[in-house]
């Protein structure tokens, strides 16, 4: 019985997933971050581990480590200047496959956000990851010296969210004709019933008479002037 | 049955009638057919040239680059007739032989009286299959046509063919090994036998070529070469005097000529060369029924003509000329000549036709150019219209208004001295006037005197148009003329499928400083960057003119314009990631620019921020996409950002309940299509909308059995783009409108480091029943006017196709909330009413490109189509709302005006007097 069960949910899994026959494989994504946070620009240090168990489903495990007091002075410091906090990103497909994504957001708004930041992964068609964007929850544009020189905590709060792409749309013949022959099939039995409301549909007709009585009863009053 | 015959019919019939109702139909009247526009046609850069004079209707036959064939008018240049051929290596001319060329007997088409076996003309296009045409000559029709399919085809791309004595060979080397030369009857395509093979191991690519029978290969300071019509397989070894320099060329009309290092020479025993003659081009013909070689030369910008008698090598007096030739034309080389036959004729008679380096088809004759053709116009690369300059009077008042909005703060202050400037105008505008009239006033300038003075409208622009072979034009829109043109040697496109590009540095609102144009090209040889300024209403060079760079450019953006000149610089980014901004002085207003780059071979994108510190621009790599999907198979196929010059005039879309859906307005957001085969679906093509500043992919879609060619236009907040769908095999277009939703997030300014992730993303796609070429929006000065969509089909029509017929939110099923939001009920296939072909029967023939750009007008916007034609004219998307009809009528409404005024008067005064005889009462 339990066995049948299984069944029917993986058929209903599939149903509803056909159009992601790439992504079916059961496969432990990798992803680590790694941010630039050092004096040196090409140098990134290790910041956490999103593992991703299949992409389709978009559940994700992360593990981060906390920022340190230095990297907390660099990234204030950056923020200061107005600089950008980058995040190097290593993919790893189960496959062995690598790739590495860039992607960067104003420091400023990482701290005004107090650490709390999104990971959108976008996923291509076929099932890879075509790009990794980092952006932080702050609402204000303006960066606020204050704020960000009284940060509470050093520990991450991250979001990850996984896009997907989407099945383009075909020129739908089936559809109108359908629609012109229910049109054709409801005229034929005389339903075609207009459901507006009573000014909507006879505005036309009402106006004008409204229009003549006003125009009559100025005149009338000119005269019985 | 035949009800619902009659209800479908009645049905379609309101959709018509609703159809017509909602959408502006912009159909032509017939008086106003060529009044806004105008068609230059074109037959491509010369490929075969051939002038023949005594003919009983003289003529020059072409056959072009462009894969067309014409006849042009010796004495005027014009076009006689122009056939379009096949495109690329399908109909690629091969071979284009003229019957009864000069007095070479065995070119002659031997045909029995009375069959249409004969040819006036024979062309041989493409190699697989190869089609063997002969054509009237006089009609331009084609008469008869065989071809032959290869059972090599590939070995086929390199074949040649040559006509001698009524026959047709078709010579297939196998390099390295042999030649196979089949021999057909010209005008049947009958063979005359087996194929016959000569071994030749000494054949290779690139170092040989045919020259009328013969087979000629370079090997170092020989030439190795086969006589392939001969009953012996000879191999004949000639030996040079040095190794060749440049690339061997065959001389038409001599039997195994050729011309190595500028010189003649033969490697047939029974054709004599005069071989003490140098130069670069040379032509054969016939003077005073003698055979002569002409060879014309370039010398310091003097084209010097010369010919000698092939017999003796004396030389022909009556033939020489010299003329200046003007730089833009490019190098000249000699194509083909031809004289009028008579006994002792002086040469006047003598046309010469050169193809140069430009592109440009040149004839001389009697020491001038007589005609020239500009078919580097088939090829234009990019375009832009520029605002005339104002006439001085306006100049001089225009500076008065912007002195007082620059001191706007001291203007209270500044009565007096405003009031006197004010003063000093109008009286020098007034002295100016009276000079004029009394014929005293300066003297117009060149701009006036050619009638380049800005329109009240500023419909009337040049038109500046940038071709492949460098050459540039300064072109009349309203009339076509050519004002000037340009010529830049050595310059090509970018790797990376990337034009040269055209870009307006200053535009003409900067009175009295002239508008300034920019070139950025690659060079030729080097691969370094090249920059051309120029000023687009004289087209003479700005600036320095010509600046070579040391560094290939990679991507190019513009920047704000700069004080105190107003001209925006150009920011490069080369390919070690360094910028450069031109002008210097600009560089500072660098700082904080974003840059995308997109790999069309690898299918990666890369962002790079741009900061300005210590006197010195540096770049930040901040993102990078991947495209290319687990094994590379996607390839960028193409990439589609937003007009600069665009303005987003309404933010949203009122809805049927009176709520507003806000626009997604990202000027940052580019659409980039790429495409993949798949084993399932054959071919899979995926739209990738990308903002560039913060590299985050905004929205992904993947059509499945399409394939390219792939077109699209994007604007304000939406996205047209059209393919090729292999399952139904039709083109399709897809549209897509991007929406924040019911709110805005910020309605002041855009950050794309702030904006909504996930928009609202409405799609739909269209079938056209027709082939597009390309795609355009109109776009107009303050973008308050309808946006329609321009589209280019490849029976070279533009189609103007209303967003309302394109809006993906056109409902399928008639609710209505979709009737009262004023978007039309969904119907599959897009309609294609012939009144709206903004070209009417002015065929564009090979329909490239459309650019447009606004007029002074809100309603107009100007369009250039580019192709082998040029196509330029001026659309009304909403029509001419602001503008007064033609034929309005201005006395009808003078009197009426006059009548009315007078009428209340009199009655006024009738009325005046009735009141006073009341009160007398």
């Amino acid at each position: 019985m339990m066995y049948n069960y299984f069944i029917v949910i993986c058929f209903l899994l599939c149903a509803a997933n056909c159009g992601w026959s790439y992504l079916e494989q059961d496969s432990w994504t990798n992803v680590e971050l790694h941010h630039g946070l050092s004096s040196d620009p090409e140098h990134f240090s290790f910041r956490g581990n999103v593992t991703i168990p299949s992409l389709n489903s978009a559940l994700s495990s992360l593990h981060q480590i906390e920022l340190k007091t230095s990297e907390l002075n660099v990234l204030t410091d950056l923020a200061r200047q107005n600089g950008f906090y980058r995040l190097k990103v290593t993919v790893m497909y189960p496959n062995g496959k690598k790739q590495i994504f860039l992607t960067s957001s104003k420091a400023c708004s990482l701290l005004q956000s107090e650490l709390n930041d999104i990971l959108w992964i976008s996923v291509g068609p076929s099932g890879f990851i075509s790009s990794v964007t980092h952006t932080s929850l702050s609402d204000s544009i303006e960066c606020d010296v204050n704020i960000i020189e009284h940060i509470q905590g050093q520990e991450y709060n991250t979001d990850v969210l996984v896009k997907h792409s989407e099945l383009a749309p075909m020129p739908d013949t089936a559809g109108f004709i359908q629609k012109v022959e229910r049109e054709r099939e409801a005229r034929e039995r005389g339903e075609v019933r207009d459901n507006r409301g009573f000014f909507s549909k006879y505005w036309m007709y009402i106006v004008p008479v409204v229009l003549l009585v006003f125009i009559s009863g100025a005149t009338n009053q000119d005269a019985a002037k | 049955m035949a009800d619902a015959h009659f209800l479908a019919g009645a049905l379609t019939s309101a959709m018509l009638v609703l159809l017509s109702t909602t959408v502006v139909v912009n159909g032509l009247y017939e008086d106003q057919i060529k009044k806004f526009d105008w068609r230059s046609m074109h037959v491509g850069a010369a490929k075969h040239i051939h002038v023949d004079l005594n003919h009983f209707q003289p003529r020059l036959l072409l056959g072009t680059h462009e894969q067309v064939v014409a006849s042009i008018c010796p004495k005027t240049g014009e076009i006689g007739w122009r056939q379009v051929l096949e495109q690329k290596a399908r109909g690629d001319i091969k071979l284009l032989q003229v019957s009864g060329f000069a007095d070479d007997s065995s070119d002659t088409a031997a045909a029995p009286v009375g069959t249409h076996l004969g040819f006036d003309m024979l062309t041989v296009q493409g190699h697989a299959p190869a089609l063997v045409r002969g054509w009237n000559t006089n009609t331009g029709t084609i008469e008869w046509e065989w071809s032959v399919m290869p059972l090599n085809t590939e070995r086929a791309q390199d074949a040649h063919w040559f006509y001698s004595n009524s026959l047709l060979y078709h010579v297939v080397p196998t390099w390295r090994s042999h030649l196979e030369v089949t021999a057909y009857f010209g005008t049947s395509g009958h063979t005359t036998g087996s194929t016959s093979k000569i071994m030749a191991a000494w054949i290779k690519p690139e170092s040989c070529l045919l020259s009328g029978t013969f087979f000629v290969c370079v090997d170092g300071k020989q030439l190795i070469s086969l006589d392939l019509v001969a009953k012996s397989t000879q191999v004949i070894a000639t030996t040079l005097d040095t190794e060749p320099t440049s690339k061997v060329q065959a001389l038409a009309g001599l039997n195994g000529v050729l011309v190595v290092n500028r010189k003649l020479v033969s490697v047939n025993k029974a054709q004599t060369v005069c071989d003490t003659l140098q130069s670069s081009s040379y032509a054969v013909g016939t003077f005073n029924y003698r055979k002569i070689v002409a060879y014309g030369d370039l010398a310091e910008g003097v084209l010097k003509i010369k010919a000698a008698y092939l017999d003796n090598c004396a030389p022909v007096p009556e033939l020489d000329q010299s003329l200046t030739f003007n730089a833009d034309y490019g190098t000249p080389s000699l194509r083909s000549f031809d004289c009028k036959l008579k006994r002792n004729g002086d040469g006047k008679s003598c046309l010469f036709v050169f193809s140069t380096s430009a592109e440009s088809i040149v004839a001389v004759q009697q020491n001038r150019v007589r005609w020239v053709r500009e078919e580097a116009l088939a090829n234009v690369v990019d375009s832009q219209f520029i605002d005339l300059p104002l006439a001085d009077s306006e100049g001089t008042l225009e500076n008065e208004m912007k002195g007082k909005s620059v001191d706007a703060t001291g203007f209270e202050t500044d009565i007096a001295s405003a009031f006197l400037r004010r003063i000093t105008t109008q009286a020098i505008q007034i002295k100016s006037l009276f000079l004029h009239v009394i014929g005293l006033g300066p003297p117009p300038t060149d701009t006036q005197r050619a009638g380049l003075v800005r329109d009240s409208f500023g419909l009337h622009k040049m038109l500046v148009l940038l071709t492949r072979s460098g050459k540039i034009f300064g072109i009349d829109n309203i009339i076509g003329k050519h004002h000037w043109q340009l010529y830049l040697p050595n310059v090509v496109g970018f790797g990376n499928d990337e034009n040269m590009r055209l870009i307006v540095q200053r535009t003409s609102k900067h009175f009295p400083l002239q508008p300034l144009c920019t070139i950025v090209a690659k060079d030729l040889s080097t691969g370094n960057g090249v920059l051309y300024r120029f000023n687009p209403i004289t087209g003479r060079a700005a600036e320095g003119g010509l600046l070579q760079l040391d560094y290939q450019i990679k991507q190019l953006s513009l920047l704000p314009e700069a004080e105190p000149d107003f001209v925006k610089g150009i920011l490069l980014l080369d390919a070690t990631n360094k910028v450069h901004v031109h002008p210097k002085h600009a560089t500072q207003l660098a700082d904080g620019m974003y840059l995308y780059t997109a790999d069309v071979k690898t299918s990666e994108l890369a962002g790079y921020f741009v900061k300005y510190a210590g006197e010195k621009l540096s770049t930040t790599p901040i993102w990078t996409v991947h495209l290319c999907g687990h094994n590379n198979e996607q390839k960028i196929v193409a990439v589609a950002g937003k007009s600069s010059i665009e303005h987003v005039h309404s933010q949203g879309r009122v809805l049927g309940d009176r709520s507003v859906l806000y626009k997604y307005i990202n000027p940052n957001l580019v659409a980039v299509i790429t495409q993949a085969p798949d084993a399932l679906h054959k071919s899979i093509l995926n739209l990738y909308l990308i903002d560039v500043v913060s590299g985050s992919i905004v929205f992904t879609m993947t059509h499945r059995k399409v394939r390219p060619p792939v077109h699209i236009v994007h604007s304000e907040n939406w996205l047209a783009y059209s393919y090729y769908n292999d399952k139904v095999r039709r083109t399709e277009i897809t549209t897509i409108e991007l929406y924040e939703g019911k709110t805005q997030a910020n309605s002041s300014v855009w950050s794309s480091l702030k904006a909504p992730m996930m928009p609202l993303v409405e799609r739909q796609s269209y079938i056209i029943p027709t082939v597009v070429e390309a795609l355009r929006e109109t776009i107009t000065e303050r973008g308050i006017t309808n946006k329609h969509v321009l589209i280019g089909t490849a029976n070279g029509a533009i189609i103007e196709m209303p967003w309302a017929l394109l809006d993906p939110r056109r409902p399928i099923a008639s609710t209505t909330q979709g009737r009262e939001e004023g978007a039309i009920p969904y119907i599959p296939e897009l309609p294609l009413p012939t009144e709206n072909f903004i070209n009417y029967n002015q065929t564009i023939a090979r329909l490239r490109n459309i650019y447009t750009a606004p007029s002074g007008l809100e309603s107009t916007c100007l369009v250039v189509a580019t192709g082998l034609d040029l196509f330029v004219t001026r659309v009304a998307p909403s029509k001419t709302f602001d503008l007064l009809k033609e034929d309005f009528d201005y006395i009808l409404i003078s009197i009426v005006l006059v009548a009315l005024t007078s009428g209340s008067l009199i009655v006024r005064h009738l009325a005046s007097r009735k009141l006073l005889k009341q009160a007398w009462k």
